[in-house]
């Protein structure tokens, strides 16, 4: 099959899901019980009320609500914002660039550790860096974010005063590499930890597995050096597998960082995503979901391609 | 390895230089929780309330006893039948943008809050006022349908002033320019950036009417988690914060933070669903009332931040409190003794039964995810499962247990609580038939006092008015009032003039606030 059809069969199925996960989102968001976080003022008389779910538009029916949102879309318009009272769409994009930040550092340096590690432990599987490095990965994995955030604020902001407490930047301040550097470390030091783990042990489970396929011994038995065996046929075949979970982790590290986010103050989607659905901000929640499922369905797009790319046998019908 | 550490050397640079740059001298940095919504005319939430106090004076403002002082009104008539209120404006008041402050503004602010469409919540506050005039520029009357004593109060409250010119005629609600980003006022302090889910950076507005602010600006931070705003509090980044009992012990014995607790005008209360027969009699109701120790659940639960009640009129309001009856206390014989009057006998068991032998059964429903409120409950459960009661509890998420429980009066009985303006007037919650009587709480002498308390202007007739309704209470209380909390501050000690206020109050002051050099 030509690069261009499986390109285009990927995309058709993109939309699909885009539209299955935007459906979904519409009906559990109304299944769930409660309502607009506005109407939730126990003060509100009948009038206001009536006022309220007429500006929004929520005295509709939900048949003519969920033709009305796709309608919109089309034409390029997620609605408005019930909390915030801005366009939702603009709402979201805005918090697009800390998220990318946050989730690009995180995953960066989640890969700077995890590969090096994994391979080293994969290598040697049973020996005491192996045997280390399962209990700190298994650890590191335990953790609950919300109270290990807390705890590196505590020490390194509260007692410590080396690292801002949260925030994006310091307010009032002009903005510099470095203070946006300073407010990156925590955040990125407690996103990356449970995804370092994770990658960790995709790497020597991929690194031990291919070590015992046949054609390993098959090159050994070429005369190859260890060191060729290891680069040449060892690595590309083990490391492959992660592309794939860099994939699962997509949607964790865009839509998913909302913990992080919370404890950080870091204005990002997740934590947006979180805050309207707790205040059923109905047009942001749906805003999000698509603005996620675009972004998980794009690098899961990429990555089929890139795995084309890199092994050459998928290239062949 | 070479590499890495390098890479940690940088690290560690980056972390020692510039460390205590973020606290520039006097600017007060306070937290909130979303972005607000910089407009007094449409801000539902606290968060939005607290910035606009900043920015958007009232007419009046509430002194440090919460009684209406002037604010852009200089002086005030009322007329003989309590109906028109006549304002003189002050003079020389210029908004944020230069443009000077007029009648007109005064007449469109309340246009704007008459207005169901508009998208206010303001509405109900201002059902009475038939119209608005502006017989010159600088003089406004308001002719009321019906006296309303707690209409200076109201007017202090919640409602800014907000400019004519910057809506050029199209909605209020609209102008995402305005309540988003770069709104303009009258008040001691200017919004300079906004910038969206991070901070709000506010500086002194040099042609501010009243005295020079003492703070060369403010900055609202966006910390959604109440932890990891007492971390940053603790870190120097915020300069006050109001706290959960439960967090109290993060702050206390803290070198450089000074604890203060503020009666605020709010009471936490369980009502009982008076569509039932079960709590229809007052007997059962004051049973119910006497079975309760309140002393354990402000002890225990919040860490001594509040005071036992008397009735629904908390202990902020000052002389409307009627500090000589007795506060609520627990006495669980009496209680059953009542219960026997309303035809409930214990059992072998130890349970309650009628003569035909029904078991004495409710549902107790609590917001869900606020520890103090969860935890209050179960102490209630606890205390009427003693006396013989069989209590379940509920938990549900806020905005569910308001639109699908209370207010259509689905439930048994609820943990709530409402926030009032400073004045004491609770015809919409507590007479017969009004919007906010969730309850169905139904009284005639309680109606009777309420309805004339609402329209006296004489301040002495009118306390006489509400003492007699909390002793009404007594005998037939609408609702269990738990207690009336307290606000705790946690703020810098080198903040000076904050005024003993809860915070919503106190920001009406905020040019007096000034932070005294390290």
């Amino acid at each position: 099959m030509s690069g261009f059809g499986f390109f285009t069969r990927r995309l058709v199925q993109g939309l699909l899901i885009l539209w299955i996960v935007t459906t979904a989102t519409f009906v559990l968001m109304h299944l769930a019980p409660g309502g607009p976080a506005m109407l939730a003022d126990p003060k509100l008389g009948p009038v206001e009320r009536a006022a309220i779910e007429a500006r929004l538009g929520i005295n509709l029916p939900l048949p003519a609500q969920y033709l009305a949102w796709h309608r919109n879309l089309l034409a390029g318009d997620l609605g408005q914002s019930y909390l915030y009272q801005t366009p939702a769409g603009q709402t979201v994009l805005a918090r697009v660039p800390n998220t990318l930040l946050l989730a690009g550092s995180a995953l960066l340096l989640s890969l700077l550790i995890a590969v090096p590690f994994g391979i080293r432990a994969g290598l040697n599987p049973g020996g005491p860096t192996d045997r280390a490095l399962d209990l700190v990965s298994f650890a590191a994995l335990s953790l609950p974010t919300f109270w290990y955030g807390i705890v590196l604020i505590m020490i390194f902001a509260a007692v410590g005063h080396l690292l801002p407490a949260g925030g994006v930047a310091t307010p009032g301040l002009e903005t510099s590499v470095i203070d946006r550097l300073r407010h990156l470390i925590l955040p990125v030091a407690v996103l990356s930890l449970p995804i370092t783990a994770e990658l960790y042990r995709y790497v020597r489970t991929g690194i031990v597995s291919v070590a015992n396929a046949p054609h390993i011994p098959a090159a050994r038995a070429k005369g190859l050096s260890e060191r060729e065996i290891t680069r040449k046929h060892l690595l590309r075949n083990a490391l492959l597998p992660i592309l794939t979970v860099i994939g699962l982790q997509a949607p964790m590290l865009v839509g998913g960082a909302a913990i992080t986010e919370t404890v950080f103050s870091w204005p990002g989607m997740g934590r947006l995503g979180v805050e309207a659905a707790l205040g059923r901000d109905y047009p942001v929640v749906m805003a999000t979901t698509l603005a996620v499922a675009v972004a998980v369905v794009g690098v899961n797009i990429v990555l089929d391609l890139l795995y084309r790319w890199f092994d050459p046998r998928l290239r062949i019908e | 390895m070479r590499v890495s550490r390098r890479i940690v050397t940088s690290l560690l640079m980056l972390s020692a230089c510039a460390g205590g740059s973020s606290s520039s001298p006097n600017i007060l940095r306070l937290a909130l929780i979303n972005d607000p919504i910089l407009n007094p005319v449409l801000a539902p939430d606290v968060g939005s309330v607290l910035v606009n106090k900043v920015i958007f004076p009232g007419l009046v403002r509430p002194d440090e006893q919460l009684r209406p002082s002037p604010d852009l009104a200089t002086s005030w008539t009322v007329s003989e039948d309590g109906k028109v209120y006549t304002f003189a404006l002050r003079r020389g008041v210029k908004w944020h943008d230069g443009v000077p402050f007029t009648s007109r503004d005064v007449q469109y602010t309340f246009e704007q809050i008459r207005d169901p469409r508009a998208g206010g919540f303001l509405w109900s506050d201002y059902t009475a006022v038939e119209r608005v005039e502006t017989p010159d520029s600088f003089t406004v009357r308001f002719v009321l349908k019906t006296p309303v004593a707690a209409f200076l109060t109201l007017l202090g409250y919640n409602s800014g002033i907000i400019p004519e010119h910057a809506f050029h005629g199209k909605p209020v609600a609209d102008n995402t320019g305005f309540n988003r980003g770069k709104p303009i006022g009258t008040g001691p302090f200017r919004v300079v950036g906004a910038v969206p889910g991070s901070s709000l950076t506010l500086e002194a507005n040099p042609d501010y009417y009243g005295p020079k602010p003492g703070l060369a600006g403010l900055i609202f931070k966006l910390v959604p988690d109440a932890n990891a705003q007492i971390a940053a509090l603790r870190a120097g980044e915020l300069d006050l914060v109001t706290l959960e009992p439960a967090s109290f012990p993060g702050v206390r014995d803290v070198n450089g933070i000074a604890i203060r607790q503020a009666t605020v005008p709010q009471h936490y209360f369980v009502g009982f669903n008076q569509r039932l027969p079960l709590f229809k009699p007052a007997l059962v109701r004051r049973a119910l009332d006497l079975a309760v120790n309140r002393q354990a659940i402000i002890d225990g639960v919040l860490k001594g931040a509040a005071d036992l009640p008397v009735g629904t009129i908390p202990v902020a309001l000052g002389q409307w409190f009627a500090d000589s009856l007795p506060r609520a206390a627990t006495d669980t014989v009496e209680a059953l003794r009542l219960l026997g009057l309303a035809g409930w006998k214990r059992g072998a068991d130890g349970r309650l039964r009628t003569a035909r032998g029904e078991l004495f059964q409710f549902t107790l429903r609590v917001d869900k995810g606020n520890p103090s409120r969860e935890q209050s409950a179960l102490a209630l459960q606890q205390d009427w499962k003693a006396i013989g009661m069989d209590v379940s509890i509920e938990t549900v998420e806020f905005a569910a247990l308001v639109r699908d429980d209370l207010q259509p009066g689905k439930f048994d009985a609820i943990l709530i609580w409402w926030t009032t303006p400073p004045d004491p007037d609770q015809y919409s919650y507590y007479v017969t038939g009004q919007i906010n009587n969730n309850v169905a709480y139904s009284n005639r002498v309680v109606d009777s006092l309420l309805s004339a308390g609402r329209g006296e202007t004489d301040t002495i007739r009118r306390r006489a008015i509400y003492h007699a309704f909390q002793a009404t209470e007594r005998a037939d209380p609408p609702v269990l009032v738990l207690y009336y909390p307290r606000e705790i501050q946690a703020m810098t000690s080198r903040l000076t003039g904050f005024p003993k206020l809860g915070i919503r109050d106190a920001l009406r002051h905020v040019e007096r606030f000034s932070l005294l050099p390290r």
